[in-house]
């Protein structure tokens, strides 16, 4: 049995608003184990953020509900804890990181002390020992000791997104949450933040949920990836099954939208139409009106999970029937 | 002969701040043949947008002249520049606040048709206006709603679908599908170049995504800190970049491969564009930067053929 930092279970989370009820997580099931990173791709309302509040327990409620499903964190069942025990266990036992690193810092208080307010609180740190455990943390990103008095104004992107990477990892997390978290810089920075972070993953040893809507984001720090849809995980294999052997008919489409920077003749072919209303999910496969082979059991009938192998499952009709199909064409070379 | 519809010589804009001249757009030169798309990539900064703005007059340039068929549109009247704007549109980047939200679809697009006097029957009016939505893809159902309504992409098909309402042969395309999905992202991608070969159309195509801009240009063109610093076809600036930041930008870019390839890690970041001294611009972040780079500024030199490179080693450094 393998030692797991993560394991969700069938979670369900709906939000009741006035217009109606939005499925956003649709029985979500991950597990990850301690050290590794998983990568969380799909696109703009996909369930990929909720997923991850969902860990931190930090999904607004109302108008936010778990209908069902576990979250087990570190040996800890999320659901189960007092809002005082969760508050020991963010930022200690699991950190996140946010897209945008301009709004994430507060304005008006020294970059120093923000990092060090988190140390104190955690590990129960003097206001000097906080600072001095700050100093070495802003030092870890790469950042100067003596830029601790200054404010996040004077910082630029790359360097506010290091202030946030050290305040997340300032009470070494066993687990890091980050979303898009190079979404918002130049890919030069991206390029510096990403080494970054690879390193300080195996410094510390530390599992990661990484959010991202670029795979080659993902391709470049990620062990295992998840393809959502409509809030589940439509494909779900190591970094090899899910770019090598594609098997959602989804996961092929992002990987033909994606402009091929080595072949710029390649012709884009994107997925038609899109994503289904999450007010109004279909009773089959979400995916089904855009999906180039739908069946007739796909209008009406949701799929179930078909594993590959011990690591790769997709949620596919197509392999129930013909476990040996293969899908068309795929632009990436392997 | 191919046409050159637009040329642009010793571009410069310079914007007031309390620390002195901002250098937004420092001396650039290009030009564009009818039919055909310049991309005009870099990062956050750079100039590009700058440049796109300047070109249409939105803003106005420091210095520098701009040839529109001929014609330098920056001696232009007002009128005579409004007049020229039938043909020459831009498209933003956000197509969450470039559309008025209290309009409907088919107010937004017949709006500039009414405001340039182009038809003034109404019901030709409203024909033109469907027509502009099956051109670009937008269902004539979505004709009464609202954009709060309407997703991303389809935004951007209103956007695209206002800038073609006039006679229009030359956009500016700034960042057009940076705020979408990939998946959307495909399909205006796909819209646009279609849109091009239909109409004839000429794109200035501005954008940080490199990939995007490999499968979209014809040529390209790199800013870095208001400087042009390296330009040639598309094909032979990806194949073959010559200066060090072409290199360093062009290896960074995540790729969606299990091959692992070698990454240029830049050291700092840009500096400042105020007042910048007559130097090599990247001198600081350069790894091959030497004594000539932080005392002379390089000029642009031809490489071969169409290619051009602003660095003072690159002679050196290809050999």
């Amino acid at each position: 049995m393998k030692d797991h930092i993560l394991e969700i279970k069938d979670l369900h989370i709906q939000f009741n608003t006035d217009e109606g009820v939005v499925q956003a997580l649709n029985g979500i099931d991950i597990t990850l184990e301690r050290g590794k990173t998983l990568g969380l791709v799909g696109e703009t309302g996909a369930g990929k953020t909720t997923t991850a509040l969902s860990i931190l327990r930090l999904v607004p409620r109302p108008p936010g509900e778990v209908v069902r499903g576990s979250i087990i964190l570190d040996g800890i069942p999320i659901m189960e804890q007092s809002e005082y025990e969760m508050e020991k266990i963010r930022g200690k036992t699991v950190s996140m990181i946010f897209q945008d690193p301009m709004t994430a810092l507060n304005p008006v208080i020294k970059v120093g002390e923000q990092i060090a307010e988190a140390i104190s609180i955690h590990q129960k740190l003097s206001k000097e020992k906080s600072l001095a455990k700050a100093r070495e943390v802003l030092e870890l990103v790469g950042i100067p000791g003596n830029r601790m008095q200054e404010y996040p104004h004077q910082f630029s992107g790359g360097m506010k997104q290091r202030v946030i990477i050290a305040i997340a990892l300032s009470c070494s997390p066993k687990l890091l949450i980050a979303d898009e978290p190079t979404t918002a810089l130049d890919v030069t920075i991206q390029a510096q933040v990403l080494e970054l972070m690879k390193e300080l993953k195996q410094k510390f040893h530390m599992a990661m949920v990484m959010i991202s809507h670029d795979l080659g984001v993902v391709a470049e720090v990620c062990d295992d990836v998840a393809i959502m849809y409509a809030g589940k995980i439509v494909e779900q294999g190591s970094l090899e099954d899910v770019f090598l052997r594609t098997k959602h008919p989804y996961t092929e489409g992002l990987f033909n939208s994606i402009p091929n920077i080595d072949d710029r003749k390649a012709e884009l072919i994107p997925i038609r139409g899109l994503m289904s209303d999450p007010y109004n999910l279909p009773s089959g496969c979400p995916f089904f009106d855009r999906c180039d082979y739908a069946m007739d059991i796909c209008r009406t009938e949701k799929p179930v999970k078909h594993s590959f192998s011990d690591t790769h499952f997709t949620e596919c009709h197509l392999y129930t029937a013909q476990p040996e199909f293969s899908l068309k064409s795929k632009k990436t070379k392997e | 002969m191919s046409k050159i519809i637009l040329e642009v010589k010793n571009l410069k804009k310079y914007f007031d701040s309390p620390k002195g001249k901002l250098h937004a757009v420092d001396d650039v030169s290009f030009a564009i043949e009818k039919g055909k798309t310049l991309g005009v990539v870099g990062e956050s900064g750079c100039g590009k947008s700058t440049t796109g703005r300047v070109i249409l007059r939105l803003l106005e340039a420091t210095d520098g002249e701009i040839f529109y068929k001929g014609v330098n549109i920056r001696k232009l009247s007002a009128a005579k520049m409004r007049e020229l704007r039938r043909e020459m549109q831009i498209i933003f980047q956000d197509p969450f606040s470039s559309l008025d939200p209290r309009n409907t679809v088919s107010e937004i697009i017949e709006e500039p048709i009414i405001l340039n006097k182009l038809i003034k029957n109404k019901k030709q009016r409203f024909e033109r206006v469907l027509e502009l939505m099956d051109l670009v893809g937008l269902s004539r159902r979505l004709i009464n709603t609202y954009p709060h309504e309407l997703d991303g992409g389809r935004r951007q098909r209103i956007g695209i679908a206002r800038a073609l309402a006039l006679n229009t042969e030359f956009i500016v395309c700034d960042e057009p599908v940076s705020a979408l999905d990939v998946s959307i992202q495909a399909q205006i991608l796909n819209l646009l170049k279609n849109l091009q070969h239909k109409l004839g159309l000429t794109y200035i195509f501005i954008t940080h995504d490199l990939s995007v801009v490999n499968h979209f240009s014809d040529d390209v063109a790199v800013m870095y800190l208001g400087k042009m610093v390296e330009k040639a076809p598309a094909e032979e600036l990806f194949s073959h970049p010559v200066h060090p930041y072409t290199q360093a930008l062009l290896s960074a870019i995540p790729r969606p491969t299990l091959d692992k390839h070698e990454k240029i890690i830049l050291k700092g970041e840009i500096t400042s564009p105020i007042e910048p001294e007559p130097i090599c611009r990247f001198a600081n972040r350069c790894r091959y930067a030497e004594d000539i780079c932080r005392r002379e500024e390089p000029q642009l030199e031809t490489v071969e053929g169409e290619h051009e490179v602003a660095c003072h080693r690159w002679r050196e450094l290809e050999g």
